[in-house]
């Protein structure tokens, strides 16, 4: 490789000023890490790099005497924001915008450069600097989808030195095309599963339980009503007990093979069947000493006695536990004693 | 109350023998410190040959389980007999461990 003297200037100045550059790379990257966490956005990632010496001398090599000086070289540090939605490289880019001095004349959004029929390389790349003054360096914001498609086309479409032919880059952008409607696909789902969130959680605090089909989501802002405690408490007293913390979705899937298929049917079991739950938990624990209870001990009580309230036998205990602790035979010895105990309250199976 | 702690293949296996309730159970959490070290460990607790738990006992498996589970180690329960696997189904404890 043979370089004019200015350019040999230069790239020796670039290798006299990596540390600098190795310490302002780390910084802006850190500064964006951790604004992008307290901003609550999730990104597919952050990468970070400085550019290579050879890299650069091949880059002086071809166009060299445009560069007046390393400033005029706006991506020696370069950092890649890859976010998983379209929404977000817009809230991205203006927190990029907020954090940093943009130079807009060198910036460029690559999504308002294609044509209403065109489709190809879609990323906003800015070339920033320290609002005290620094190198310049170069961001670039992009979906995950964006990065992929980029990713693969320079892979396949830069190698070698044949010329690829048209239908081949019609390809490349029909592709783009594709996965620009599956990024927009992507952000409506989300906007979508949020609306439906916000409406159940409405829902479910206003006491309409019963038009909230249960599902996961439902179920979980349910949980957040504690509509189990109170029979946990009173559990919870008969032997003084403390309540130790557990999740109650894996009882979703117990519900729903009881064939409920709302919040109203779940809170209809919790207003009808919390006695004879608080009954049979109290048979139970009252001949023992156990003062500490999971706080699934209503629930799972509940489901006991729902399942026998229903004409079930001892496949169906047996079922609930399966489900909840995975299949086992012992399952059925504890499926035994269960109905032995709910029998025991009086209770015709 | 004798507890006995072996590394067998790579696990930490403790076995208990006895009735592990209130008397013996401060003993028993001071045997039980070298399973607390289980990083990169998974932990078995035999119980082949334990008769009866309280819940100290309880809470000491419980306190265990909440150390070893942020550093990716699994408690295993091994050949716990009926009576206390209803124990731990009757507080409602038995779907935090695993059993085999």
């Amino acid at each position: 490789m043979r370089l004019s003297p200015h350019c040999e200037a230069l790239l020796q100045e670039f290798i006299d000023l990596r540390p600098q550059l190795i310490q302002l790379d780390n910084k802006v990257f850190e500064l964006l890490q951790t604004t992008m966490q307290q901003q609550g956005i999730e990104l597919n990632s952050i990468e970070h790099r400085i550019k290579g010496v050879e890299s650069l001398a091949g880059k002086l090599e071809r166009k060299g005497e445009k560069y007046h000086s390393l400033s005029d070289i706006t991506d020696l540090i370069g950092l890649r924001i890859v976010t998983f939605y379209t929404d977000d490289v817009d809230k991205v880019a203006a927190i990029v915008s907020q954090l940093f001095d943009i130079d807009w004349s060198n910036s460029v959004d690559k999504r308002k450069l294609h044509d209403f029929n065109s489709f190809g390389y879609n990323s906003l790349h800015y070339i920033c600097q320290l609002h005290e003054g620094s190198i310049p360096f170069e961001i670039q914001i992009r979906t995950a989808l964006q990065h992929t498609w980029s990713a693969i086309e320079h892979d396949i479409g830069y190698k070698g030195a044949v010329k690829l032919p048209p239908q081949y880059r019609r390809q490349f952008s029909r592709l783009a095309g594709m996965l620009e409607l599956a990024d927009d696909e992507f952000s409506r789902l989300r906007t979508t599963m949020t609306e439906y969130r916000r409406q159940i959680q409405t829902l479910v605090k206003s006491g309409n339980l019963s038009d909230v089909t249960l599902s996961t989501d439902s179920f979980r802002s349910y949980l957040e009503l504690h509509p189990f405690e109170r029979l946990n408490q009173r559990i919870a007293a008969v032997n003084q007990a403390e309540l130790f913390p557990a999740s109650l979705m894996p009882f979703l899937r117990v519900l729903e093979h009881f064939g409920m298929e709302s919040l109203g049917d779940v809170q209809a079991m919790v207003d009808d069947l919390s006695d004879t739950a608080y009954q049979l938990a109290l048979s139970q624990l009252a001949v023992t000493d156990l003062d500490i209870l999971s706080e699934s001990v209503g629930l799972q009580n509940l489901c006991v006695v729902y399942a026998l309230k229903h004409g079930g036998g001892r496949d169906d205990v047996k079922m609930i536990y399966d489900t909840l602790y995975g299949a086992n035979e012992s399952n059925a010895i504890l499926a035994d004693a269960m109905i032995r105990q709910y029998k025991a309250i009086g209770q015709k199976q | 109350m004798k507890t006995t702690f072996k590394e067998e293949e790579k696990n930490f296996v403790m076995y208990f023998e006895g009735r592990l309730d209130t008397a013996a159970s401060a003993e028993v959490e001071k045997s039980m410190a070298p399973l607390y070290e289980c990083s990169g460990h998974d932990i078995v607790l035999d119980c082949t040959a334990l008769e009866y738990i309280s819940s100290s006992g309880l809470r000491l498996f419980l306190g265990l389980l909440k150390a070893a589970k942020p550093k990716g180690s699994h408690v295993y329960l091994r050949n716990m007999n009926e009576d206390l696997r209803q124990v731990f189904a009757m507080t409602g404890f038995i779907n935090l461990f695993e059993f085999i």
